[in-house]
C-alpha cells in the first residue's frame, strides 16, 4: 500500500478544482467567454452612451434648428417668435409626408392661408414620433409655438382689462429631480440586467464541458473509477465553474465602469457613472448570484444527453434573470422585505439600487443573500443527487 | 522491476470475484446470472460476443454501475457497499481511453496519482517509474491532443497503474493498437502476472487471449456458458483453435437459446 494517502474529501476536492482552472485555462474558448465576451456588452452601451452625449453636447435650447415651412409668412408674428428662440425656416419638400416619414426632415410646419390677419387659427404640424432625433426637434417647436400661444392669450387679457393670469388660468412650472442630462442614467439603468446576462453565461462553457462533455469525450469514465465521492467531484466542478463566472462578471462590471466613465468625459452634460467603489459593491452583492447561475447550469449539464443539448438549454438560461431586468429598466421596483428574498430577483434590485446611488439596506443584503445562496445549494443538491444516475456515466 | 509488486501481500480473498449478477436496462437484461472469479498471479479472460454483457460486468466491478442482484467483490470488498475501497485495489483499463486533450501525458498521471490520495516526491518518482516502464519518454510533457491510439493507451495504463493497484480490468487492450505495441502491450500483462497481480481482461483476439490467459469464461447473453484453461477448453471441445472452441461453445449455446421457447 502507498505510504502518503491524504484520505480528507477536501484533498480530493481541490485535485479536481485545480486540474479543471489548468485544463480550461488552456482552453481558448473559455478565456474567450471569461475574458472578451464580458467586454462587449459595456463597449456596445459606451458606444451608445458616447453618441446620445454628442447629441446632448451643449445647451439644445441655444442651437439653432431648421423648420420645412409651408405659409409661414401668413403669420409674420409668429414667425418672428420663432427667429427670436433660434428657429430657422426652409422650404418644405413636396413630397413632404414620406419626407417626415422616411427622416429626411424632422418635421413639417403648415400654417393656412386662413390664418393671414387672424388671430386664432390653426397650425399643422407631420411629425414622425417614431424617431428619437424628430421627438427632439419637434418638442422644441411645440414649446416654442406654446409659449407664443401663452405671451398672445396673456397680452389679450391684459387689452379686455382682466386680471394678469386671466388669459392662462394654470401655468406649468416644472422641477425635475433626476440628474441632469439623465439620458446618462437611462444608460446606466441597463448594466444590472447585462451584469446579470453575463453572470448567467461566465460559466456556462466550463459546466458543459466538465460534465456531460466530459461523458460525451468518454473521460467521465475513467474519472469515476478514481475513489472519489460523486458530490465532492461535481462541488470541485462547480467550484472552477464560479471562478470563470466571477473572472467573467468582474470583467464586466469593470469594464462598464471604464467605458462608461470613458464615454461621459467627451461630454460635458453627461453625468459620470457610479464610482468603482459601487461596482466593487455589485460584484459583492453578486456573489449569491454567481453561485445560483452555477448549482443551475451544473444541474442541466448532468440531465442533458449531449453537449448540444446543454448548450441549448443553456443559452436560453440567461434570458430567464434578465427580463425582469429589462423590465425594471422602464418600469422600476423598489426593494422590499418581501421581494428582495425571491432568489435572484433580490440581487437584481440591490444591483439596481447600487447603480441608482441608492444606499443599500442591510437588512435587504442579508435577506437576499441568504436566500439566493440557500436556493443554490438545493439546486446543487439536486444537481448533485443527478449526477450519481447510471446514465450520467455510461457512454452509449 | 518491482513497480506494483503484491507478492508480499496477506489478504485472505486476493482477487475479484463476481456473484450471480443480473443487470437490465429497461428492455435489455445485459447480465443474466453472471459469476466468475479472477485470481491473483494469473490473467483470467473474459471472452464472448458483442453485447454479451463484458463491459457491464466490469462496470459493476469498478462501481460505476449497481447490479439488480448479485454482488461484485474486490479483495472481498463488496463494491456496492464500500465503492471508494473497492476502487483502491483496482486498476482500470476502460474500451474508451478518454483522455483530457489540454493536459500533457505526465499530467494526466499525476492527477489520477493525487486522486488515488498520492503526492508530493513519492508520486513523482512513481510517476517518472510509469514513463520509463510504459516508454512514453517521448511524450510525456506534450498535451495529448493528437495523441496516436498506442500513445493514448499507455497514458492510460499509467494512469491505471499510478496508484500500485491489486487488480487490474483491462477491457480490449490492444483494441486499434499496431503490432508493436500490441505486443508491449502484452509483454507488460504478462510482467504484471509475473508480479503476482490480478488481471481480467476482455478480448477479441483468440491469438492474443491463447496467449496470455490462464483462464477463460465465455459470455453469452449475460450469463458464463463455459469456464476452464484453455487447455481445458479445447479438450472440451475437440479442437485445437480456441477460436473454434468460441464459435463451437457459442454456436451452440445460441441454438439451444432458440429452442428454448
Amino acid at each position: 500500500m502507498r505510504d502518503q494517502i491524504s484520505s480528507g474529501w477536501l484533498g480530493r476536492l481541490m485535485t479536481v478544482f485545480k486540474k479543471e482552472l489548468r485544463d480550461h485555462t488552456r482552453d481558448r474558448r473559455s478565456l474567450l467567454l471569461a475574458l472578451i465576451y464580458p467586454m462587449l456588452g459595456p463597449l456596445l452601451v459606451a458606444v451608445g452612451l458616447s453618441i446620445a452625449g454628442k447629441t446632448l453636447q451643449g445647451d439644445f435650447r441655444a442651437q439653432f434648428i431648421t423648420i420645412p415651412v409651408i405659409g409661414l409668412d401668413h403669420a409674420p408674428a409668429l414667425r418672428d417668435h420663432l427667429q427670436a428662440n433660434n428657429i430657422r425656416f426652409m422650404a418644405a419638400p413636396d413630397d413632404k409626408e414620406a419626407a417626415v416619414r422616411d427622416g429626411r426632415v424632422p418635421v413639417v410646419m403648415i400654417v393656412p392661408q386662413s390664418a393671414r390677419g387672424q388671430d386664432r387659427f390653426t397650425v399643422e404640424l407631420i411629425t414622425n414620433l417614431g424617431r428619437v432625433d424628430n421627438l427632439k426637434v419637434t418638442a422644441r417647436l411645440l414649446r416654442t409655438i406654446s409659449a407664443y400661444n401663452e405671451m398672445i392669450a396673456e397680452q389679450k387679457a391684459r387689452d379686455a382689462g382682466l386680471a394678469e393670469g386671466y388669459g392662462v388660468p394654470i401655468k406649468i412650472k416644472r422641477t425635475n429631480v433626476a440628474r441632469d442630462a439623465n439620458i446618462a442614467v437611462f444608460f446606466y439603468n441597463m448594466i444590472p440586467p447585462l451584469v446579470i446576462f453575463m453572470i448567467f453565461l461566465g460559466g456556462v462553457h466550463l459546466a458543459i464541458d466538465t460534465t456531460v462533455g466530459e461523458r460525451e469525450r468518454g473521460s467521465l469514465e475513467p474519472l469515476l473509477l478514481a475513489p472519489v465521492e460523486r458530490w465532492v467531484l461535481l462541488l470541485a466542478k462547480s467550484g472552477a465553474a464560479f471562478v470563470f463566472t466571477a473572472i467573467t462578471t468582474l470583467v464586466n462590471l469593470a469594464a462598464f465602469r471604464l467605458f462608461m466613465g470613458a464615454a461621459v468625459t467627451a461630454s460635458e452634460r453627461l453625468v459620470a457613472p457610479p464610482g468603482w467603489d459601487v461596482f466593487a459593491m455589485a460584484f459583492v452583492v453578486a456573489v449569491p448570484l454567481m453561485m445560483i447561475a452555477v448549482a443551475l447550469q451544473m444541474s442541466v449539464a448532468v440531465i442533458t444527453r449531449s453537449m448540444k443539448e446543454a448548450q441549448i438549454y443553456l443559452g436560453l438560461l440567461p434570458l430567464i434573470p434578465a427580463l425582469p431586468g429589462m423590465v425594471m429598466v422602464f418600469s422600476p421596483m423598489n426593494p422590499t422585505d418581501l421581494n428582495v428574498a425571491v432568489p435572484v430577483l433580490g440581487q437584481m434590485l440591490l444591483i439596481n439600487q447600487l447603480v441608482s446611488e441608492q444606499a443599500l439596506d442591510l437588512g435587504h443584503v442579508l435577506i437576499a443573500t441568504t436566500s439566493t445562496t440557500l436556493s443554490a445549494a438545493l439546486i446543487f443538491l439536486l444537481a448533485a443527487k443527478w449526477f450519481r444516475r447510471e446514465k450520467m456515466f455510461v457512454l452509449g | 522491476m518491482s513497480y506494483g509488486s503484491v507478492g508480499n501481500r496477506c489478504d485472505v480473498r486476493l482477487m475479484i470475484e463476481i456473484e450471480n449478477l443480473t443487470k437490465s436496462f429497461e428492455l435489455v437484461q445485459a447480465l443474466n446470472g453472471l459469476s466468475l472469479s479472477a485470481h491473483d498471479g494469473r490473467v483470467t479472460g473474459l471472452i464472448g460476443p458483442n453485447g454479451a454483457g463484458k463491459t457491464t460486468a466490469f462496470r459493476i466491478i469498478y462501481g460505476l454501475l449497481v447490479a439488480d442482484q448479485g454482488r461484485a467483490l474486490v479483495d472481498g470488498v463488496d463494491v456496492a457497499q464500500n465503492r471508494m475501497l473497492a476502487q483502491r485495489q483496482l486498476g482500470v483499463l476502460p474500451d474508451v481511453r478518454g483522455l483530457y486533450s489540454r493536459l500533457t501525458a505526465r499530467e494526466h498521471i499525476r492527477y489520477f496519482g493525487q486522486l488515488h490520495g498520492a503526492e508530493g516526491a513519492a508520486l513523482e518518482a512513481d510517476i517518472d517509474e510509469l514513463v520509463e516502464r510504459l516508454g512514453m519518454a517521448d511524450f510525456a510533457d506534450r498535451l495529448a491532443k493528437g495523441f496516436s491510439r498506442g500513445q493514448e493507451l499507455k497514458v492510460a495504463l499509467g494512469r491505471a497503474m499510478v496508484h500500485r493497484p491489486k487488480n487490474l480490468i483491462l477491457d480490449e487492450p490492444t483494441n486499434g493498437l499496431d503490432v508493436m505495441s500490441s505486443r508491449a502491450v502484452r509483454a507488460l500483462i504478462l510482467e504484471m502476472k509475473a508480479d503476482g497481480h490480478c488481471i481480467l481482461l476482455s478480448s477479441h483476439i483468440m491469438s492474443e487471449v491463447s496467449a496470455l490467459c490462464d483462464h477463460l469464461v465465455f459470455v453469452s447473453e449475460g450469463r458464463a456458458v463455459a469456464t476452464g484453461t484453455p487447455d481445458e477448453l479445447r479438450a472440451q471441445a475437440g479442437v485445437d483453435d480456441l477460436e473454434e472452441v468460441f464459435v463451437r461453445v457459442l454456436g451452440k449455446h445460441v441454438d439451444q437459446g432458440e429452442a428454448t421457447p
